[in-house]
């Protein structure tokens, strides 16, 4: 008897997924790929980034300087929302741009001026900054994409240098040149809302401010807006760009108008990032949005989260972060910040081609073997 | 019959060299006709022309009666001049699905669409031609494999069903058997004739292999130092001492 119900329960558990009902590597399949999976598993990581980030550390008795905090989490996914515009380009089409300080800049630019002159409505920033950077890219990828490779980064790079020295001198009047532009005026939001309150009823352990649902709330959006582009057309023709050009133009697509809209729709996400950064510092620092270092950063996060990921450079902000504001204040290490985040950008390099999120494919992967999917 | 393209005192130079030198080609509805020529005579350069990736220096193309002379490469793919290349030009990194996928978006939607937001699936013209191409090359049951893993005859049968995706009227195949072992040889030679056949395509085939030249073709353009120096059915082309003279001229025999 018992030898008969071991047989049963071990021919059900060798069965092959071609049976009846759905192994769970099939059913984990069905919603993996899937708008709503990603939206809720992006708002579930927003949700609990704060309390495992910051809460968590601090109450298992780490030193509260080595932990993050609050501001520093906020920056990080304005920083995500930066980088995961920027692999549209990077990642997806292939173009490697080194002038995208220009959008988070002059989005930031445009979005402090226009609080200090019109109106002070987070999203009436947002909005204006964000066209802000939709418009520049435009006219700036319309003339630096007439070439390609080398000479496509180093007329992004010109054209990022030429727009910070005019925000530093000519326009110095409006800019505040290198003082930056100091009179931001952040109004509420809706009018009711002040992005700096407390949420009501949320405890501090889990979201500080109304700033952070703000810029959550973008972050979602953010990686929806980027879902739909990469499994839309658009998905499978910047792919087709980045692995044969030629190839594309040659089955009638306009290969051109395609890269040109790659690199706005990335100029909008960097738009709408550079907006929120000057939302939440209420201060444009020329330094951190328009020097040709914010160009180099972004390609360096971009990097180290994975390029050709959704997600990936997400993390790779994350990293980044860490290393340039908490690591830099540690005792003794502090001062070769720049040292160690060289390093981990090797290792990351050496180690992992795909960056962070290439391993948490790869460990994904190895899951799904693991409970019964032989694909991919 | 209708000439389908045509070419009028084509001349392309490049610095001092001529290497296209006032061709006529006029080729007919549903004809396969052949390029050959000796290496240099400038077969690639004529291919290039009728395609746009190079600019004539003087002359007129024509493609079912309109001048094609000032259109992008893919606005004249989009009129239906299909090209396979010389070398297998795929999508390595995507799947052989992918991409028939890429080439079935530009044969359904034009050149260029303002659809970003929009999920792939949603276009199920576009599928079906993914899975027809797919089946006409006989690739369908490899639609997951990655395309840089198939082996090379399949990569070349991939780059023709790219090719057919938007079913041109008129398809130009630049050395389609080169690099390829004898069967996969045959296998291509079928492939042609076949589509030639079911498709009612026109075909332009640039080959170096003139046992499959003078077996498939309906006609040969025999191209020299840029200018064409004989045009005829096979036989004819083949009897001819000036192609004679061409192939075997240079040469201390």
């Amino acid at each position: 008897m018992s030898d008969e119900v071991g047989s049963a329960a071990e021919t059900e558990a060798d069965s092959e997924p071609v049976d009846e009902s759905p192994t769970l590597y099939e059913r984990w399949r069905q919603i993996h790929d899937n708008e709503s999976t990603v939206a809720a598993l992006t708002i579930l990581g927003v949700a609990l980034a704060p309390f495992v980030l910051v809460t968590l550390p601090t109450q298992l008795g780490l030193p509260s300087e080595y932990s993050w905090y609050h501001n520093l989490l906020t920056l990080t996914l304005i920083w995500g929302i930066f980088a995961l515009g920027y692999d549209l380009l990077l990642g997806f089409t292939g173009l490697l741009s080194f002038g995208h300080a220009i959008f988070w800049g002059t989005s930031a630019y445009a979005a402090g001026i226009f609080s200090a002159n019109v109106t002070g409505s987070p999203l009436a920033m947002i909005l204006v900054g964000t066209l802000t950077a939709v418009l520049m890219a435009w006219i700036i990828g319309w003339i630096s994409l007439r070439r390609g490779g080398i000479y496509f980064a180093i007329l992004t790079l010109a054209f990022g240098q030429m727009i910070y020295y005019i925000f530093l001198s000519p326009l110095g009047d409006i800019t505040g040149g290198e003082n930056g532009f100091t009179g931001v005026q952040v109004g509420s939001l809706f009018g009711v809302v002040d992005l700096g309150r407390a949420v009501p009823f949320v405890p501090e352990a889990f979201v500080d401010s109304w700033m952070y649902v703000f810029v959550g709330a973008a972050m979602i959006l953010s990686v929806v807006v980027g879902y739909r582009i990469l499994n839309s057309p658009y998905g499978a023709v910047l792919r087709a760009i980045r692995e044969n050009e030629q190839r594309a133009e040659f089955v009638g697509l306009n290969v051109w108008r395609y890269k040109l809209m790659a690199f706005i729709l990335s100029g909008a996400f960097a738009g709408l990032a550079g907006s929120l950064y000057v939302i939440q510092r209420s201060f444009v620092p020329i330094e951190n949005t328009l020097n040709w270092t914010v160009s180099g950063d972004i390609v360096v996060i971009t990097v180290l989260g994975g390029v050709g990921s959704l997600f990936g450079p997400v993390f790779g902000a994350g990293l980044y972060m860490y290393v340039a504001n908490i690591v830099s204040g540690m005792p003794v290490i502090g001062e070769f910040w720049h040292m160690i985040l060289g390093i981990v950008f090797i290792a990351v390099v050496a180690t992992m081609p795909h960056g962070i999120w290439g391993r948490v494919d790869w460990l994904r992967d190895r899951v799904a073997d693991a409970i019964g999917g032989d694909e991919r | 019959m209708t000439a389908i393209l045509e070419t009028r005192d084509l001349v392309k130079e490049f610095g001092g060299l001529v290497a296209t030198d006032h061709v006529n080609l006029t080729i007919e509805e549903g004809e396969l006709v052949s390029l050959i020529g000796p290496n240099g005579a400038g077969k690639s350069t004529l291919i290039n022309l009728i395609t746009r990736m190079l600019e004539e220096t003087e002359g007129e193309i024509f493609f079912e009666g309109d001048p094609i002379t000032d259109l992008e490469p893919h606005e004249v793919v989009q009129r239906g001049i299909g090209k396979s290349f010389q070398t297998a030009s795929i999508f390595p990194e995507l799947t052989v699905e992918e991409n028939a996928n890429i080439a079935s978006f530009g044969a359904e939607h034009g050149s260029f669409r303002f659809n970003f937001l929009k999920h792939r699936s949603s276009y199920p013209a576009v599928q079906q031609r993914t899975l027809d191409t797919l089946e006409a090359v006989g690739l369908r049951s490899q639609k997951d494999t990655t395309a840089a893993d198939l082996p090379y005859g399949d990569k070349r049968r991939l780059e023709i069903g790219i090719a057919l995706a938007s079913e041109p009227a008129l398809l130009l195949m630049d050395e389609p058997t080169a690099g390829m072992s004898p069967e996969e040889t045959q296998s291509t030679v079928e492939l042609i004739e076949d589509l030639q056949e079911e498709m009612d395509l026109t075909i332009l085939l640039v080959e170096h292999d003139m046992e499959i030249v003078f077996s498939v073709s309906d006609r040969i353009a025999v191209l020299n130092r840029g200018s064409i120096i004989a045009e005829g059915p096979p036989d004819e082309v083949q009897g001819d001492p000036s192609v004679q003279e061409a192939y075997l001229g240079g040469v201390e025999l």
